[in-house]
C-alpha cells in the first residue's frame, strides 16, 4: 500500500507499525485523531449529533474531490468545478420552478454537468497543447457567465416546490442520505484507481504520459473520461448543494475549485501527476470539514477559517519538499 | 517579394498583430458609438483598468518563469485594507507613505510566495492558492470585517480621484520602467532564461532560485501597489475588493502573447492585451451586448485566442516542415 502512496515522509522505513504511522495516510489518521479531540476541548458542543446536523452542508463538495484526484493524478488541473456547479444549480432549480417532476430536474442537473465536463475535456484532447490550466480558467469564466445570463439582473432563483429536493436532504436516524452517497462514491472511486486497470493507466499518464503511449494507452480517451467525470461529480455536487440552500445565485459553488483542491493536496495527491491515492484524500477532506464544523461552533470569524486552511495547505506541501531536501543534506553529509 | 516579407512581418509579430485587432476593434465601436475615442473616454478605459494592467506587468513575470500567482487580488485586498485601516482610526494620512506601506506589505508577500516556490519545491498554483487564503482572510482579520468609506479615505483618494493624473502617472512609470528592465538589464534577461529552460539557466550561473524569487517578489510589490492605488481611486476599501479579478490579470497576458510555459511574452504584448481585454468590456453595452452576458464573451475571447495561438503554431510547424522537405 505505501508502496503506491509515494509519498512516505521517511525513505525506508524499518518496520511495518513504524512504516504505517510514518506514511502519508498514517500521518493523517493521527492528525484526524488529534482534530477530533482538540475539537471536543475548544467547542462544548462538538457532539455527534450536532455533528451531523452541521454537516450535509459542507459534505456536498467531497463528490468532487474524487474525480479531481483522478485529474491531479493525471497532471491536470481543473479550476472551472466551482462554476460548472453553479450553472448546473441554476438550471436545475429553474426546471424544478418549471414544474418538471424531481427525477427529471435530478436528471437535467446532472446532465449540465456532464456537459461542461465534457466540453472541457474535448478542448482539452483536441488541442494537446493547451495546458488544462487556461483552458478551465476560460471556462470557468463561460459557465458563470451562461448563469449569470440565465440568472438575470436579479441574479438568484429559489426553489418554489421544495419537497423533491427536501426529499435528497433527508436524513436515515440522524445520518443525512448525503453523507452514504459520499462514502459510496469514495469506495467506487478509490477501488477503480487503486485496483482497476483504468487507475493504473492514470497513473502511467500522470508519471509520463510519452511513454504511457507507447505503451498502449489510449492517453486522450482516458483524459476525456476523467473530466467529463469531473463534470458529472460537480452535477452530483449542485444537486446535494441545492438540497441544503434550496436555491442558486451567481456565486454559488464559488472557490469551490481551491476547497477541492485543497483536500487532495492536503491528501497527499501532488499536483505534477502520477502520485497519491484516495484515501488519504478522503481523510483530509473529513479534517477540513469536521476543522469548518469546529470553528463555526465556537463563533470564530469564517475568515480567519480561511487563513487556516491555506497555512494547512501550505504546509502540507512544504514538508515533502523540505524533507527532501534534508534527506540530500544529509547524505551528502555522510558522503562525504 | 519586399511587399511579401513586410506582409510577412507584421502577421509573425504579436505585437503588430495586436495592434491591427486594437485598430479594428476601435474602427467598429468607433461606428456604433461616434464619441468612443474621445480623450475622456480613453481616460476613464485607462483609470478603471489600471489596476489590471499595472499587475499584468508583474504577471508577466511571472508566467515568463513558467509559474503562475493567483495570490494577487488577496495581497491587494489585504495591502489595500491595511491602508484603509490606517486612514480610518486615523493613524497615518501621509499618501506617499501610505503608498509605501502598501508597496512594502506586497513585497513580503511576494517574497513569501518566492522562497516558497522557489526552495520548498512546491507547484506555483498551490501555493499562491495557499496564499489566496491567508492574504484574503488577513484583509477581513485587520479590518474587522467591516468597511472604510468615502469619507474615512477623503483626503487620500484625491490621488486617483476621476481627473487626477495619480493613477496616469503610476501606470506610465510601471510601464516604462519594465519595458526597460526586461529587455535591457540583467534582471529582465535572466527571467527569460530561466522560463525557457530553467536547467541551461542554471549550468550557466544563474542562480534559478533567486531568479524566481525576485519574479514573485515583483508581482507581490505590484499588487501591494495596486492596493493603495484601489483604495485611491474607489474611494473605498472592503475587504472582497478586486475578488476573482486574477483571472482578467492572466488573461490580459495570455492575450498578449505570454506563454503559459515560460519564456514567451513582451511588456509591450501585455499593454495591448490589457487595452484589448478593456475596450472590449467598455464596448460591449454599446454595440448592445448585454452587460450580463459581458463574462461570457470575456471567456469565449480568452478560449479563442489560446486556441487561434495553438492553431497557428500548428499551421507554422507544418510550413516549416514542408520546406525542410523540399
Amino acid at each position: 500500500m505505501a508502496g503506491k502512496s509515494g509519498r512516505t515522509i521517511q525513505a525506508v522505513p524499518q518496520n511495518s507499525v513504524k512504516k504505517m504511522l510514518l506514511s502519508w495516510e498514517g500521518a493523517l489518521v493521527l492528525l484526524f485523531i488529534a482534530l477530533n479531540i482538540f475539537n471536543t476541548i475548544i467547542s462544548p458542543s462538538y457532539t455527534l449529533t450536532n455533528v451531523l446536523r452541521e454537516m450535509p452542508k459542507y459534505l456536498a463538495e467531497i463528490f468532487m474531490l474524487f474525480p479531481m484526484a483522478y485529474i491531479l493524478v493525471l497532471g491536470d488541473i481543473d479550476i472551472s468545478v466551482g462554476s460548472i456547479v453553479c450553472l448546473s444549480a441554476t438550471v436545475a432549480c429553474m426546471a424544478s420552478n418549471a414544474g418538471l417532476p424531481m427525477v427529471l430536474v435530478f436528471a437535467v442537473g446532472l446532465l449540465v454537468g456532464v456537459a461542461c465536463g465534457l466540453v472541457n475535456g474535448i478542448i482539452l484532447t483536441r488541442f494537446t497543447e493547451l495546458p488544462s490550466m487556461i483552458v478551465t480558467l476560460a471556462t470557468q469564466i463561460i459557465f458563470r457567465g451562461i448563469a449569470e445570463i440565465s440568472l438575470g439582473s436579479g441574479g438568484s432563483v429559489s426553489l418554489k416546490n421544495i419537497d423533491g429536493f427536501n426529499a435528497i436532504g433527508g436524513k436515515l436516524g440522524k445520518v443525512p442520505y448525503v453523507f452514504f452517497f459520499v462514502m459510496i462514491a469514495a469506495v467506487i472511486f478509490t477501488v477503480i484507481l487503486a485496483k482497476c486497470s483504468f487507475g493504473r493507466k492514470l497513473y502511467a499518464i500522470g508519471s509520463n504520459s510519452t511513454a504511457a503511449y507507447y505503451a498502449g494507452v489510449n492517453v486522450q480517451k482516458c483524459r476525456l473520461i476523467v473530466f467529463t467525470l469531473m463534470g458529472l461529480m460537480a452535477g452530483f455536487c449542485a444537486m446535494f448543494l441545492t438540497s441544503a440552500l434550496f436555491g442558486a445565485n451567481t456565486t454559488t459553488g464559488q472557490g469551490f475549485e481551491m476547497d477541492v483542491i485543497a483536500m487532495a493536496v492536503f491528501g497527499g495527491i501532488a499536483t505534477t501527476g502520477g502520485k497519491g491515492n484516495l484515501i488519504g484524500g478522503i481523510i483530509s477532506a473529513f479534517i477540513i470539514v469536521l476543522l469548518r464544523i469546529a470553528l463555526g461552533q465556537i463563533n470564530l470569524n469564517s475568515q480567519l477559517i480561511l487563513v487556516i486552511i491555506g497555512a494547512l495547505l501550505i504546509i502540507a506541501v512544504l514538508i515533502p519538499g523540505v524533507s527532501s531536501n534534508l534527506r540530500a543534506r544529509r547524505k551528502m553529509k555522510t558522503t562525504a | 517579394m519586399q511587399k511579401k516579407s513586410i506582409w510577412k512581418k507584421l502577421t509573425a509579430s504579436r505585437e503588430a498583430s495586436l495592434v491591427i485587432v486594437l485598430i479594428v476593434l476601435c474602427a467598429v465601436v468607433s461606428i456604433f458609438s461616434p464619441n468612443f475615442l474621445s480623450p475622456t473616454n480613453i481616460g476613464q478605459i485607462f483609470r478603471n483598468n489600471a489596476l489590471i494592467m499595472v499587475m499584468a506587468v508583474g504577471m508577466l513575470c511571472v508566467l515568463l518563469t513558467g509559474g503562475i500567482d493567483i495570490s494577487i487580488t488577496s495581497i491587494l485586498a489585504f495591502s489595500g485594507m491595511t491602508v484603509g485601516m490606517l486612514l480610518k482610526n486615523e493613524i497615518l494620512s501621509n499618501t506617499f507613505l501610505l503608498f509605501v506601506i502598501a508597496t512594502a506589505i506586497g513585497l513580503g508577500c511576494g517574497i513569501l510566495n518566492g522562497v516558497i516556490i522557489s526552495k520548498g519545491k512546491v507547484t506555483p498554483i498551490i501555493c499562491t492558492m495557499g496564499f489566496m487564503y491567508i492574504w484574503r482572510g488577513l484583509a477581513y482579520v485587520v479590518s474587522n470585517s467591516s468597511w472604510a468609506s468615502g469619507s474615512d479615505v477623503a483626503g487620500y483618494s484625491d490621488f486617483g480621484k476621476d481627473g487626477s493624473a495619480g493613477p496616469y502617472v503610476i501606470l506610465i512609470v510601471v510601464f516604462v520602467l519594465f519595458f526597460i528592465l526586461m529587455k535591457w538589464t540583467k534582471f529582465g534577461r535572466k527571467i527569460y532564461a530561466v522560463g525557457s529552460n530553467a536547467e541551461a539557466a542554471r549550468i550557466s550561473g544563474i542562480n534559478v532560485d533567486r531568479t524566481l524569487t525576485s519574479a514573485y517578489a515583483v508581482m507581490g510589490m505590484l499588487s501591494g501597489l495596486c492596493g493603495a492605488l484601489s483604495v485611491a481611486i474607489y474611494a473605498s476599501a472592503q475587504p472582497n475588493m478586486q475578488y476573482g479579478k486574477e483571472m482578467d490579470v492572466i488573461a490580459a497576458c495570455v492575450i498578449g502573447g505570454a506563454s503559459m510555459n515560460g519564456g514567451r511574452g513582451t511588456i509591450v504584448g501585455t499593454f495591448f492585451g490589457a487595452l484589448i481585454m478593456a475596450i472590449i468590456a467598455k464596448a460591449l453595452p454599446l454595440v448592445g451586448i448585454d452587460s450580463i452576458a459581458q463574462n461570457t464573451v470575456k471567456g469565449v475571447i480568452i478560449l479563442a485566442v489560446v486556441i487561434l495561438n495553438v492553431v497557428t503554431q500548428r499551421m507554422m510547424d507544418r510550413q516549416n516542415l514542408e520546406r525542410r522537405e523540399m
